[in-house]
């Protein structure tokens, strides 16, 4: 399918110089994106890969920009200060009800870097030139030179790994280990109130729901990469269709779509690590609540 | 019949497991709606408790196509 090929040089010069004022670059239009990331350049057998190098300048811009916004907290804010007291807040009041108010504290530096690093590497896939320019590789496959971080596995897995360990320190830390077992594995039933056959059987039955619990808790380092990667590399392919089927008017609303998954995405993985740490970490506060 | 059947191509099982979670995901969507209806002071808690259960009923559909 190389439509472009039939074009006449000034057909061709027409549509570039259209292409330069919108993100549509007409090569790239047909193919599907490749699953994997390109890999630039190769230090002593480690590859820096195109998604490696994006995740690290908007890892450094994200940096600048909160250091410049908010400058020297002060008691009346500026409206840069203004600008990210509302994002913390908003993630504030967002996972408070989730993680109590005990672990608000201790949980909210990651929950809240969670949040805003994988909102803006999300939204960068949608800036021009992210995910569009690039080349045809053996397999017909599009190759871009700059590809949105999410959209690839290893860094999803990466976040989840890192949910992972914060989720056992925090559950360590905060619950220890008893609870922990005693959530797994432990018998629930009210001692008094069930005979003591039915109770012995119900210890074996909820051991039994402790092992899927655990299979559970560690299918949650799939899930969780998989849910972010699907989303974003899937909408990275629909904006490729989108543009190959049309170039014009037709991606508009799925960039818009686009935008709403990237930000639904990033409250979904920050919303799930809140409710995997409060799972064992919030029992008191919730009795409490009702 | 089968002839047709054999005719079809494709990730039938993704397919099936991206419409399980299509439908999962519809019927969160639905009783959130519903929820936020009857009760809407309660509407920042329907979503968290809605967007919950939306991840979880989509996750599948990335199993179906990813393994």
């Amino acid at each position: 399918m190389r439509i472009y090929t039939h074009f006449s040089i000034k057909q061709a010069l027409k549509i570039a110089t259209v292409a330069i004022g919108s993100t549509l670059i007409v090569p790239a239009a047909h193919a599907e994106m490749s699953a994997k990331a390109t890999e630039l350049i190769n230090i002593v057998g480690i590859p820096i890969t195109n998604s490696m190098v994006t995740s690290w300048v908007l890892s450094a811009l994200i940096i600048i920009l909160i250091r410049f916004l908010v400058k020297k907290p002060q008691l009346i804010p500026t409206k840069g200060q203004y600008v990210v007291e509302t994002l913390v807040q908003g993630v504030q009041g967002l996972i408070e009800p989730i993680v109590g108010k005990k672990l608000l504290k201790p949980t909210f530096p990651l929950l809240v870097g969670f949040f805003t690093f994988i909102l803006l590497q999300n939204w960068s896939g949608l800036f021009p030139g992210v995910g569009t320019i690039g080349f045809m590789d053996d397999h017909d496959h599009f190759q871009s030179y700059i590809r949105p971080a999410n959209a690839d596995l290893n860094m999803t897995l990466a976040l989840a790994i890192v949910h992972f360990g914060a989720w056992l320190y925090f559950v360590m830390r905060y619950a220890g280990p008893k609870i922990l077992l005693f959530d797994l594995f432990g018998n629930k039933a009210d001692k008094k109130e069930t005979p003591t056959f039915m109770f012995i059987l119900l210890t074996v039955i909820f051991f039994f729901v402790g092992i899927i619990e655990v299979v559970s808790i560690m299918f949650r380092n799939v899930s969780l990469p998989f849910r972010l990667y699907g989303n974003v590399f899937g909408g990275e392919n629909l904006l490729h269709s989108m543009t190959g089927l049309l170039g014009w008017i037709v991606p508009v609303p799925f960039y818009f779509l686009e935008v709403l998954v990237g930000f639904v995405q990033a409250l979904v993985f920050t919303v799930l690590v809140a409710v995997y740490i409060g799972l064992i970490c919030n029992h008191d506060s919730e009795e409490h609540a009702h | 019949m089968i002839e047709v059947i054999a005719e079809v191509t494709g990730s039938i099982q993704g397919g099936l497991g991206c419409l399980g979670a299509a439908i999962g995901v519809g019927l969160v969507g639905a009783k959130a709606a519903e929820s936020v209806g009857r009760n809407p002071g309660a509407s920042g808690k329907v979503l968290v408790q809605a967007i919950i259960g939306m991840a979880l009923a989509e996750g599948v559909a990335f199993f179906a196509i990813f393994l």
